[in-house]
């Protein structure tokens, strides 16, 4: 009997890259009793070939442990301002209770896609065949469950002290204007594997989440509010690695084989036009609901889409053979004029809404005639004029009816024809014969390459048409949505306005 | 082009005439009127006559704009054709179908 040197017993510790390796690759075996096509059974149907996914190339090699560890630290950064602010009572430092009513439409409409994207891409971790997209699956899935608890977390303090915060997640299900998010984000979860990595990996969290999810974040830092800014900071370096992966999925998608070149364009073309259709609610965001504003619609767009993307990251993806999406000379044509008729109908419709909405000041004006200068003064003051002496009047534009919507983003048909600002575009198709509008050509070139899919769509308008919404009354309707009183309608003068009011002139009085 | 799935796809439509019973969804455009952001959407009897449709559906939504007037001339159109509706007519007789646009425009002078 030898004894054995105490030195070689000991376990050798592995290297980051080599821990990485073992978890992934040495984790993973090839099928050998089992078909492997009855182990990973969704990945053939959509006509995508792939002949070896040792391809893939994951550029972070995370582990179990580095991932937990970088998460924990900065969750207990950010749990650390909330409570700060908290103790503080931050929320009076905001610029203005109406500033909330961009988290509220955050809280809403973008929180409850975070859980989404947790589901999918926990499906994605268990049915992607190769060992390295799985685990890059799995970290983002998580992250995005971490995201889901961290923004409901973050905007909770707000829920103390005003309205709209308090139903999200029944309002983000049932409220007709949350229907453009959950149906965007369900049209993509009704979708194969590899067409979800483009539609949510892909356009979703690369070419467009500068124009999607950081415009929130810039408008909280701009607008005093410290938590949703963390949170932002927080989420960034997972962004990055969502992005990543985003541009590595359609990257191994187009070198595996030519022949999935014009599959991965035409979801490059509907993806790019679905989330674009979802960034209407952020163009009135950032040009209206932001006291203090960080940036116009168009400047975003120009800079995050136009310089990034277009001249880009498409002059890259040429190499493959893909050019820009198709309809986007529509996206590019729209971008001085989406916000102002989006507020528009925002505001005559917030009424049913779980947010509140008001006529510009004159200094806002100001900005947005500066801002538009080709536009605003000609099309849309005098709007918001006739606005104003219908107020004066005893008035207050609330539409006394329903809209008619597009089937596939299901936004009231506000868009406007190409090159003519003033006349509403109305797109038709027959299915089936049955007819169905859509609000523009990208919409309508969706709706027809796969009428089967959106003739299903659950429209909010005909759902309170057939009887699904509680009642044929708005009262019944705001009731089934979750909504309560002081949540919705005219700013001044609501349930948060009055109590802003209230707090400041405390302040005053105290001499704060 | 068929949705690519990994089984059979073929649900039917969610909002097809036959779940509204005698009724069928009709949509007014106000054309050149900027008040208002869209089309409105209306349920309406397929028998109902269009005097009934115009005062009890559209004008109810439309006076809503301060500048609407009723008793202003109009001109109506469907399926991009001139369209001369008269009181006792019926939507069903007019041409109506489920999920129609029709066009409403203040005639000019």
């Amino acid at each position: 009997m030898t004894i054995a040197n105490k030195a070689s017993r000991a376990p050798k510790k592995l290297s980051m890259k080599q821990r990485y390796q073992v978890l992934t690759r040495d984790l993973d075996w090839e099928p050998t009793y089992v078909d492997p096509k009855d182990v990973f059974p969704h990945t053939e149907f959509e006509g995508i070939t792939i002949h070896d996914w040792s391809k893939w190339e994951d550029p972070f090699r995370l582990t179990v442990d580095a991932y937990c560890k970088y998460q924990a630290e900065k969750d207990k950064r950010l749990y650390a301002v909330l409570d700060g602010f908290a103790q503080s009572q931050g929320h009076l430092t905001l610029t203005d209770a109406s500033y909330l009513n961009a988290m509220k439409l955050f809280l809403q409409g973008v929180t409850p896609l975070e859980y989404q994207a947790h589901r999918n891409f926990a499906y994605l971790a268990r049915h992607l065949n190769g060992p390295g997209p799985r685990f890059a699956s799995l970290c983002q899935s998580i992250d995005e469950l971490r995201h889901t608890q961290t923004e409901i977390h973050t905007l909770s303090n707000d829920n103390k002290y005003y309205s709209g915060f308090h139903n999200f997640q029944q309002m983000h299900d049932r409220v007709w204007y949350l229907s453009v998010p959950k149906s965007f984000f369900g049209d993509a979860l009704a979708s194969g594997p590899f067409e979800f990595l483009i539609a949510i990996g892909f356009s979703f969290e690369y070419l467009l989440t500068n124009l999607l999810f950081v415009p929130f974040m810039s408008g909280a830092s701009f607008n005093g509010d410290l938590p949703t800014m963390t949170f932002g900071f927080s989420a960034q370096s997972d962004e990055s690695r969502h992005m990543t992966l985003g541009l590595e999925a359609i990257k191994f998608l187009l070198e595996q084989d030519e022949a999935n070149v014009p599959t991965v364009q035409a979801w490059i073309d509907k993806w790019f036009w679905r989330g674009y259709r979802v960034t209407a609610l952020i163009a009135q965001m950032l040009d209206y609901m932001l006291p203090r504003k960080v940036m116009s619609w168009k400047e975003a767009f120009e800079l995050y889409f136009e310089e990034q993307m277009l001249k880009g990251l498409f002059a890259d993806l040429a190499f493959y053979g893909i050019t820009p999406p198709r309809h986007v000379e529509d996206a590019i044509a729209e971008k001085e004029i989406l916000s102002h008729q989006v507020y528009w109908t925002l505001y005559q419709f917030s009424h049913a809404a779980a947010f509140t909405t008001s006529v510009p000041t004159a200094e806002h004006e100001k900005w947005l005639a500066e801002t538009y200068p080709e536009t605003f003064d000609k099309l849309y003051k005098e709007l918001w004029d006739k606005e104003r002496e219908n107020i004066a009047g005893g008035g207050r534009h609330f539409v006394r009816g329903l809209p008619q919507l597009c089937q596939v983003c299901q936004i009231p048909m506000l868009f406007t024809e190409p090159g003519d600002p003033t006349t509403i575009c109305q797109r038709e198709s027959e299915f089936k014969g049955e007819k169905f509008q859509t609000c523009s050509n990208g919409c309508q070139w969706i709706f027809e390459r796969e009428p089967e899919k959106y003739v299903q769509a659950w429209l909010p308008v005909h759902q309170i048409y057939q009887g699904s919404c509680g009642g044929p009354t708005v009262p019944d309707v705001l009731a089934w949505y979750g909504v309560q009183e002081g949540d919705s309608g005219e700013h001044r003068g609501s349930l948060d306005d009055r109590r802003w009011q209230e707090w400041h002139a405390d302040s005053v009085k105290e001499g704060n | 082009m068929p949705v690519k799935s990994i089984g059979t796809y073929d649900f039917p439509s969610r909002s097809r005439q036959e779940l509204y019973g005698d009724d069928q969804l009709v949509h007014v455009w106000f054309q050149g009127n900027p008040w208002f952001c869209a089309a409105a959407c209306y349920r309406a009897p397929k028998a109902m006559r269009w005097g009934d449709f115009w005062s009890q559906l559209v004008v109810p939504w439309a006076e809503e704009d301060p500048d609407f007037d009723p008793g202003a001339r109009y001109a109506w159109s469907l399926h991009g054709q001139p369209l001369s509706p008269g009181d006792d007519e019926t939507l069903e007789a007019l041409g109506v179908v489920h999920k129609d646009v029709i066009g409403m425009r203040v005639e000019a002078g």
